[in-house]
């Protein structure tokens, strides 16, 4: 597939959290949404994923509006990890199996090879996710959304509650499965040095609206808003 | 019927029971006096209305006096049960529809059986606690789903992105709503009779029946209670989870 093509396209989105949102996200990208608290950042994941919905403009999943797409297969291909695992109660063998299990194609679900993928042994499928360490459970989750082999990987600040050594980990984790499942990423953070390390494009968020956009080593290094320079000064 | 009549003499002297409470209140300083003397008070003038209401209502033709009696008792458990999730879409007319088949089922089995005849001295107590125990159940299980749904939301949203259904998403909302809701009466149900006689139970050998035919009756309505219950609880959960959720599958906010 062309490297170019486009996976997700926003046209003038609105919510009412988020005012005329309009981006790509290209095959084997991965984007950064950075802004301060309130800018609408995890909202805009929310309506990729259509746990939310646009009061207008139009969302586009590999060229079809993601309208026209049945909800669950939507959100099977477009995967997301939040802040918090929210893993359930029970193993994480069960947990991985989650998505898997709920479509009905619980046979193609390869609990070990998932495990193994975010850098986990066989041995931790029977765990309980409540014995597991905070960076362990965030990997689960992500072994989990990975179950559902989606394109797209949504991360809501999802290293955010991690000590520096299991976010940097779970940081090469994420551009080794860019890499090996030819997926495009869009992760929110609060961490700006993660935005620069992470992000070939980076995407700056206030108040609900886009204020600046472009290619992350341009934007750090000379931001075009006074907003964003403002931002990255504090 | 034979020493189990109290004259409005006698009656007085329970007056020394709330006195008692009220001392301890003082005591203590918990500035209850005022609240236990009110609430008293106005459960011994609630109850002689009930008495002087249920006078009248037995000296009605049958089918008038229950049909009157137990759709007052239907509306009444209905406000007070789904009041605790007034923000919850069409919870009146669902908590309403629920109590009122629930008491028709059960009090039609009760016919049907002939555990009773249909006169407004027996249908009338049975439909109390019938319907006062399916208000219980249906008012936990409202609080439980609200309270489950606040806690849980990180999670049925993380179900909902992983591809669930919303039935699917509320699968564990819904199991706990309903062991909640169910616990209270399976322990009641476990200890019935070691810890305290059950009310029905105790007013009947008050009123001359003989203990093993008052046991007969008692393990009917507790049976019946258990049923309405469980009933109720399963169909309020089962129907008022699904307003948590939109046509497109998308978790609203309706909590308070």
């Amino acid at each position: 597939m062309d490297k170019n093509q486009s996976i997700i396209t926003c046209k003038d989105v609105s919510t009412d959290r988020l005012k005329d949102i309009s981006f790509e996200l290209r095959r084997k990208q991965i984007m950064t949404i950075v802004g301060p608290s309130g800018a609408g950042k995890s909202s805009l994941l929310f309506l990729l994923n259509r746990l939310e919905e646009p009061i207008s403009g139009k969302i586009y999943y590999l060229g079809q509006n993601i309208k026209d797409i049945p909800v669950t297969q939507l959100r099977c291909e477009i995967g997301m990890v939040f802040q918090s695992a929210y893993l359930f109660d029970g193993t994480a063998e069960e947990n991985i199996q989650y998505g898997p299990k709920m479509s009905g194609k619980l046979e193609d679900c390869n609990v070990d090879r998932l495990l193994d993928l975010v850098d986990l042994p066989k041995s931790f499928k029977m765990r309980h996710v409540t014995s597991l360490s905070g960076g362990e459970q965030q990997r689960v989750a992500i072994a989990r959304t990975f179950a559902n082999k989606p394109s797209v990987l949504l991360l809501d600040e999802a290293t955010s509650a991690l000590d520096i050594k299991t976010t940097e980990h779970i940081e090469e984790l994420l551009i080794r499965l860019r890499d090996e499942k030819e997926i495009s990423i869009l992760m929110v953070t609060h961490n700006l040095k993660q935005a620069e390390r992470m992000g070939s494009q980076t995407l700056y968020m206030e108040e609900g609206k886009l204020i600046e956009r472009g290619m992350t080593t341009r934007m750090f290094a000379h931001p075009e808003t006074n907003h964003f320079e403002k931002f990255l000064k504090e | 019927m034979e020493g189990t009549e109290l004259s409005n003499l006698s009656l007085l002297f329970i007056i020394v029971f709330v006195f008692i409470p009220v001392s301890l209140s003082y005591w203590f300083s918990l500035n209850l006096s005022k609240t236990i003397i009110w609430s008293s008070i106005r459960g011994v003038v609630q109850l002689f209305i009930i008495g002087y209401v249920l006078t009248f209502l037995f000296d009605l033709p049958n089918w008038q006096g229950i049909g009157l009696w137990v759709a007052v008792m239907v509306v009444v458990a209905t406000i007070n049960a789904a009041r605790k999730g007034k923000n919850i879409p069409f919870v009146f007319p669902v908590v309403f529809i629920i109590i009122a088949l629930t008491e028709v089922f059960i009090i039609s089995l009760w016919l049907l059986f002939g555990y009773i005849p249909f006169s407004a001295e027996k249908v009338i107590p049975i439909s109390g606690m019938i319907i006062g125990n399916s208000m219980i159940a249906i008012g936990l299980a409202i609080e439980r789903l609200q309270s489950q749904f606040r806690e849980e939301k990180g999670r049925v949203l993380a179900a909902l992105s992983l591809g669930a259904t919303p039935q699917q998403a509320s699968l564990q909302i819904v199991q706990k709503t309903l062991k909640a809701a169910m616990i209270p009466n399976i322990d009641g149900l476990k200890t019935i009779g070691l810890v305290q006689l059950p009310g029905m139970m105790t007013g009947l050998i008050l009123g001359g029946v003989s203990p093993m035919d008052a046991v007969r009756y008692q393990i009917v309505i507790s049976l019946s209670i258990f049923v309405s219950v469980a009933v109720c609880a399963m169909m309020v959960t089962i129907l008022l989870y699904r307003f948590y959720f939109n046509d497109k599958m998308q978790l609203i906010n309706i909590n308070s």
